[in-house]
């Protein structure tokens, strides 16, 4: 038994894999489900002018709305799933077992990677599941942007993971990790609306998803760069702090 | 050759002194047992050492390849197994241990059948025992245990003790405790804390040769004893005597002043004597002295 298996144990055994697989396919669903049927919807309720004021019922928009969607609760249930893993130090007789054994650096590690690409992958597991019924119900999304969109976002989510991992080093409980980690997201989205520092934020990367499907230019070099920075910088933090923590 | 060695070690919680300048030197090998009452500091000597906590002054030493520490309420994630915690310990290790190990302390700690049921199913005692053997399967050369034996039945704390006095040699045991019986049993030095401060350190020899030269001993009599006593604290060699129905209690400055004097004396009170033996302060006794 490795620390790597124990994370994968841990996200397998906990049930807490599929509750990220199962958020992020449900909205790969609904998302193109509710675009493609949304104005026979609004037509059987009477709402006219809503129909009218519709953007075009395209797999971009399928595309489009199940990232708006998906991005709200899978990114509350990535917060509680990694703060599970992240906030070592939430039961002290477990996190001496660890730190008695371990540095912190590898302790953190395996959790932070593994939490990361279980994130990734239940978010390609929704863009999967999206593109797949927006073909079905709509037409199929263009690989290319669909792919170039979601590697935006998923380094988005990879920063997600290394904000918990920090906010795990602040705090010591796992509901607080994941509501300050909550917290500062909208904070950080609130920010985002100063124009010259947007580009500059990890948040801008998402709005990448749309605009590349819809044929915009691919201006996320400085995201890209300050996320990555931002990462790292993270969890080198985090570890600095968790090493310095008294259990 | 001293594994542990602490100089002026002193550890503040805002305004609480949890340790007060805690000098000490264990030699490798031995047992050594940590005791006091609650919240004298032992958890906090234990995590300063295994480096869970950070020292406010002082310095320690501890010439240790691999040292592994047990809590005093060992806890794992319950969805492992116990052969799972024993491999991860195990694997852990800084030295390559087979993983056949991991079958034989899970053996030693009575895990066997359990062995793969998951933790969050066991009771306080065999998660302490798991704890014990997720501690010992690296092989390492320095045990710092918090109250091993708390949680367990006669039975598991027998077969824990017997763990901790086979490790004398192969490895340093620091362990802690408040039953004193378990201390007297396997240890070779011994530390008493209170208040942040370690009041002795040495052998339990030396601890009972230090405690005060006053002799005691403990009289039958047929009959009420009441009278016995009086009379007795009225000899100049006595400093204490008192009596619980026919049992009296007798203190004298040293064992010559009773030895010498005290037969005598019950002999002429003209009692019938049905035993007189002399007291052992037991450990509990010397350690309350000590403590108090």
């Amino acid at each position: 038994m490795s620390l790597w298996r124990l994370e994968w144990i841990r996200l397998t055994r906990t049930g807490r894999i599929f509750i990220l697989l199962a958020v992020f396919f449900a909205f790969g669903i609904i998302g193109p489900l509710s675009v493609r049927y949304l104005p026979e919807l609004l037509e059987a309720a009477g709402s006219e002018e809503a129909i009218t004021s519709l953007p075009p019922v395209t797999p971009e928009f399928a595309m489009s709305s199940y990232l708006g969607n998906a991005l709200q609760i899978g990114l509350l249930a990535i917060a509680f799933v990694g703060a599970a893993a992240l906030a070592i130090d939430a039961k002290p007789e477990i996190s001496v077992f660890f730190r008695s054994r371990a540095s912190i650096r590898n302790v953190i590690t395996p959790r932070f990677i593994v939490v990361s690409a279980a994130s990734v992958l239940a978010f390609a597991t929704g863009v999967v599941t999206a593109a797949v019924t927006s073909g079905i119900l709509i037409d199929w999304p263009e690989a290319g942007p669909t792919i170039l969109g979601s590697a935006l976002v998923a380094l988005y989510l990879v920063f997600v993971v290394a904000l918990i991992t920090v906010m795990g080093s602040l705090v010591r409980k796992v509901p607080a990790t994941a509501l300050l980690t909550v917290g500062t997201l909208i904070v950080l989205s609130i920010i985002g609306l100063v124009e010259p520092i947007s580009p500059w934020l990890p948040s801008y990367l998402v709005g990448g998803f749309d605009a590349i499907l819809n044929g915009g230019d691919f201006v996320y070099w400085r995201a890209i760069a300050a996320t990555t920075a931002v990462i790292f910088g993270f969890v080198a933090i985090a570890v600095v702090r968790l090493e310095n923590r008294e259990v | 050759m001293v594994m542990v060695e602490t100089n002026e070690l002193v550890k503040r919680y805002k305004e609480t002194t949890a340790l007060d300048g805690i000098n000490l030197n264990i030699d490798r090998g031995l047992v050594y047992g940590l005791i006091g009452p609650n919240g004298a500091g032992k958890t906090t000597l234990i995590g300063l050492l295994a480096g869970l906590r950070t020292a406010t002054s002082g310095t320690m030493r501890l010439d240790s390849n691999y040292y592994a520490v047990l809590p005093d309420s060992p806890a794992f994630d319950p969805w492992l197994t116990a052969y799972e915690v024993v491999d991860l310990s195990r694997n852990l290790a800084p030295t390559d241990v087979p993983k056949s190990a991991v079958d034989e302390v899970l053996e030693q700690a009575g895990l066997t059948e359990a062995a793969h049921r998951k933790v969050s199913g066991f009771s306080r005692g065999m998660l302490q025992r798991l704890g014990i053997a997720a501690t010992v399967v690296g092989g390492p050369d320095l045990l710092l245990l918090d109250e091993p034996a708390a949680a367990l039945d006669p039975a598991g704390r027998r077969e824990v003790l017997d763990l901790v006095a086979s490790m004398r040699g192969k490895a340093t045991v620091l362990f802690s405790s408040h039953i004193l019986d378990d201390v007297q049993e396997v240890v070779d030095e011994i530390g008493i804390l209170r208040r942040g401060q370690l009041v002795y350190d040495g052998s339990l020899d030396g601890l009972i040769a230090r405690q005060s030269p006053r002799a005691r001993y403990v009289v039958e009599v047929r009959g009420d004893g009441q009278g016995l006593a009086q009379s007795l604290l009225s000899q100049p060699w006595v400093v204490m005597a008192a009596a619980t129905d026919s049992i009296v209690t007798i203190e004298s400055r040293s064992a010559e002043d009773i030895e010498g004097n005290l037969a005598g004396a019950v002999a002429g009170y003209g009692l019938p004597v049905v035993s007189m033996n002399p007291h052992v302060r037991s450990l509990e006794e010397i350690f309350l002295e000590v403590t108090a």
